[in-house]
């Protein structure tokens, strides 16, 4: 056998076995490497790049530390699932900073770290004053993650407007003109809502090229002739000034009739109106 | 114009009204944005029965607005 086939035989085989082996690892190795798993990336990649060049290496020592270098991981990685306390030595534990807005000097000490990395790090988490944090942690990687206290805490919508119905995520029904069914079902739409809806717009499928449904049933597309204007759904804002009119309608009728039964009516309705339209109108503004 | 047609004109804004909130109440996914909007729609319907009421009352009034 040639030399070139069998170190072409030998890397198309390890680019295969390396590929199945970070396969079993799984993506939690991607996201988060620790020191080890670091090591053992650059080992294992060091290994079936000597083994598939030096021809003079045994395939069967290779094979074997390769083996033993991937499956170690994962072997501490399935003990570490199931016992807490292997995986508190081998990932570590997260050390507490700052507690109660105060800051912990005893575990800075210990973790090595000096007042001014750890006001760095709080800058980089856009925190310049050590007294807006009420808790701050340093998590095992080495990452500082901080709770700021509730006044200093960014405004949130639930903030603004307590119970609001939650947002689910926007389905992409059209793809590259083609519709696609299984989404469509997932809101409880058909074929013929999503034609209907188009027709509106004025478009046909083979011309779209993406198409969203959001949870309240509106359609937002993207053509692939941008050179023209999508109309974005306009149904919301269209509801919210149909109310407020009729509401000003309502009041004004409430003015001008001598009636006085009329008049007890508009104001009633109006009142309604007034009340439906401060609980609906959350809904209505996004 | 007559109060009878403006009293239409408004009727038939409702109308368009409960019409949406029942689209909105049938196409939304989240159950609790649903309810509010099915809520609405009942509002509505009350509403409308009051209008559609007071605009017989009118017609009956003025005779010669009657649909107009």
């Amino acid at each position: 056998m040639p030399i070139w086939l069998e170190a072409a035989i030998r890397s198309v085989s390890i680019l295969i076995g390396l590929f199945i082996i970070t396969r079993i690892l799984g993506k939690k190795q991607l996201s988060k490497l620790s020191f080890f798993e670091y090591i053992v990336g650059i080992t294992v990649g060091d290994i079936a790049g000597t083994m598939s060049t030096d021809l003079d290496i045994n395939l069967q020592e290779g094979i074997t530390s390769i083996l033993i270098w991937s499956l170690f991981p994962v072997l501490i990685s399935y003990i570490s699932l199931h016992n807490k306390k292997f995986r508190d030595f081998v990932e570590g534990n997260s050390t507490v900073f700052i507690k109660n807005g105060k800051v912990l000097e005893q575990n800075l000490k210990r973790e090595k770290y000096t007042i001014d990395e750890l006001m760095e790090q709080l800058r980089k988490k856009d925190v310049f004053r050590v007294a807006d944090v009420e808790f701050a942690v340093l998590e095992p990687n080495g990452d500082l993650n901080v709770l700021l206290k509730r006044e200093k805490q960014p405004l949130a919508v639930g903030d603004v407007f307590p119970n609001l119905p939650s947002e689910k995520e926007p389905q992409t029904v059209i793809m590259d003109g083609k519709i696609l069914d299984e989404p469509l079902a997932t809101v409880g739409l058909n074929r013929g809502w999503l034609k209907t809806e188009l027709d509106k717009q004025g478009v046909a499928v083979e011309n779209v090229f993406l198409a969203q449904v959001d949870s309240y049933g509106q359609l937002t597309i993207d053509l692939y002739d941008d050179k023209l204007n999508v109309q974005q759904p306009q149904e919301k804002q269209l509801l919210l000034a149909a109310m407020k009119k009729v509401q000003a309608d309502f009041e004004l009728f409430a003015l001008e009739t001598q009636a006085e039964e009329a008049k007890q009516m508009y104001e009633k309705n109006a009142k309604k109106l007034n009340d439906l339209l401060q609980k609906i109108t959350p809904l209505l503004k996004n | 114009m007559t109060v009878a047609s403006q009293v239409k004109q408004s009727l038939a804004s409702l109308k368009s009204i409960h019409a949406s909130f029942q689209q909105f109440a049938l196409t939304s996914t989240d159950e609790k944005a649903q309810r509010a909007f099915h809520e609405a729609m009942l509002l509505t319907e009350e509403i409308i029965a009051d209008v559609k009421q007071r605009l017989s009352q009118l017609e009956r009034e003025e005779p010669q607005y009657h649909g107009k």
